[in-house]
């Protein structure tokens, strides 16, 4: 009985602490699931896009999100990713700034055993991810690279204008066009320079190749930004009614320039396609699925003068 | 000397150790070492082990194409196949037609179905694109970490048109020639261009001369 007296106020405070944890414990059970919605910037409309896209998903599906934008900088992409995980989110979709410097958040939240599922962009790392649901940009820029040949006739002169050297988008998009366009010998490439995706760059650089190389034929780019801001290049130059831009996204305004007849062609992404499925995928997860396919392609559609009647901006439904 | 000995031996037991143990390579050499997938191989096998037996079950050009009319929905979930998620879906066919003319960059010919004689081009210089790979099925996307290895299959199979199914056929083809043929095409399954059908030729042969496949 002294023994009893003598623990009881641990007894107590055990058993009271043993009861909160029980409380905390079933809150937890009982909270809606968060999902965390990180993209790498949100000055590009498309990715603005993209991002009102997985949040309506995520509402639809009943989860709270909300969006982090990391303002293509990977070490504010880092703090959203520490925020999110303390904040306790339980699943994040995530559009990577950088192949390789994204790698490191995505291993810190799935170690902690938060789910993330890549949109758009990937990460240099097989299995890092949950799952990464990908625009097949390689295989769409084949097909800009099929039409763009035989809008040329197979030869010409033409100038490519990349994205971010630091994203795999830039390469895999080049790397399709290139397939099919270095297949024919007097189609040559007389500049190939990087204006990171943006749309002034993209003008700048161009005016600075025209300088040096005024007779070109063609410019493919590697989003749409860029091919306006090469047509503003081309339009100040004089040359916009005989030089053939090339671009892909399927952005507003470049799907109605191809309306319009300024812009050949360009490859149509479909954000709505990617958000909606991270989104759905999170939502297995929390169902306790855990089998998902490691890349999950998305198509890319080729859009030009004769079937832009199909196709509104981002691939939305008419 | 017996010491010396020991010494000498222990100091060789030691130098074999390290000289097991550490290795030096160039960094070119383990990045490549990395990326061992042999697209040109994984092709020539696919080529012969998956897709030309697939063929056999593969449906008839004309069949398919009263369906893709008829019955859009059942064509596309029956046939269609594709690795992506999105509209755009991949066929396999076999099919009979009268060549009607032989282009530059394709050779048009005539199909004979139940809605009447439908045209389609066989693609004889544009090869390019997923149609081939995807258009059996038979290719699980699971299988592959890389998207590039992917990448490199559908390269690989179409430089295997390129090299050996298209050359003898059109060194013989002609307007008016009754050919056999075998193929992949693709369609926009929501916005599917049905007047224009364009085949990539797997198997080709021109009436009863022998069939233009690769060895």
């Amino acid at each position: 009985m002294k023994l009893l007296n003598t623990y009881r106020p641990l007894l107590i405070c055990a058993l009271f602490g043993l009861g909160l944890i029980g409380c905390k414990t079933r809150q937890s059970e009982e909270e809606p699931k968060k999902m965390a919605i990180v993209v790498s910037t949100l000055n590009n409309p498309w990715f603005v896009f993209l991002a009102e896209q997985a949040q309506a998903k995520a509402k639809e599906l009943g989860y709270e999100s909300k969006v982090f934008d990391s303002q293509n900088n990977t070490s504010q992409e880092t703090d959203h990713f520490e925020n999110a995980i303390a904040s306790g989110y339980d699943a994040i979709l995530f559009n990577p700034t950088d192949a390789d410097g994204s790698i490191v958040n995505v291993k810190n939240a799935t170690a902690v055993g938060v789910p993330v599922f890549c949109m758009d962009r990937e990460v240099n790392a097989n299995g890092a991810a949950t799952s990464q649901i990908l625009s097949d940009s390689y295989s769409g820029c084949v097909a800009i690279g099929k039409y763009f040949v035989e809008t040329l006739n197979k030869k010409g002169k033409y100038v490519e204008i990349l994205g971010m050297v630091g994203d795999n988008n830039t390469w895999n998009r080049s790397k399709g066009f290139h397939s099919v366009v270095d297949q024919y010998a007097d189609l040559k490439m007389v500049a190939q320079q990087s204006a990171d995706f943006d749309r002034n760059k993209a003008m700048e650089v161009l005016e600075s190749i025209l300088q040096a190389q005024p007779d070109i034929d063609a410019v493919f780019c590697g989003n749409d930004a860029m091919a306006m801001g090469a047509y503003q290049a081309l339009v100040a130059a004089g040359k916009a009614d005989h030089v053939k831009v090339f671009g892909f996204d399927g952005a507003e305004d470049v799907v109605k320039s191809i309306q319009d007849g300024k812009i050949v062609a360009t490859g149509m992404q479909f954000p709505i396609v990617m958000a909606q499925t991270a989104a759905t995928f999170a939502d297995q997860y929390f169902k306790g699925e855990r089998k998902f396919p490691k890349k999950m392609p998305v198509a890319v559609e080729l859009v030009k003068r004769d079937n832009i009647k199909n196709y509104a901006a981002y691939g939305k439904e008419d | 000397m017996k010491k010396t000995l020991r010494y000498l031996l222990f100091l060789l037991v030691i130098a074999f150790v390290a000289y097991n143990s550490v290795y030096f390579k160039k960094l070119d050499e383990v990045k490549a070492g990395t990326d061992l997938f042999n697209g040109r191989k994984f092709a020539a096998n696919f080529w012969s082990q998956k897709l030309t037996p697939a063929l056999a079950t593969a449906p008839d050009a004309a069949l398919l194409f009263d369906l893709l009319k008829t019955d859009p929905e059942q064509a596309f979930s029956k046939y269609g196949k594709s690795m992506s998620i999105g509209n755009i879906k991949y066929f396999l066919v076999n099919g009979r037609g009268i060549v009607q003319s032989v282009e530059e960059n394709q050779v048009i010919v005539d199909v004979n179905t139940k809605a009447g004689s439908k045209r389609v081009l066989l693609a004889t210089e544009y090869i390019f694109g997923n149609a081939v790979r995807d258009a059996s099925g038979q290719i699980d996307i699971n299988d592959f970490g890389n998207s590039s290895d992917l990448n490199a299959i559908s390269a690989e199979l179409n430089q295997i048109i390129r090299d050996k199914v298209l050359p003898s056929f059109l060194a013989k083809v002609k307007k008016g020639d009754e050919i056999t043929f075998s193929g992949a095409l693709e369609l926009n399954q929501k916005y599917p261009d049905l007047a224009k059908i364009e085949i990539i030729p797997i198997r080709l042969s021109i009436d009863d001369s022998s069939e233009t496949k690769p060895e």
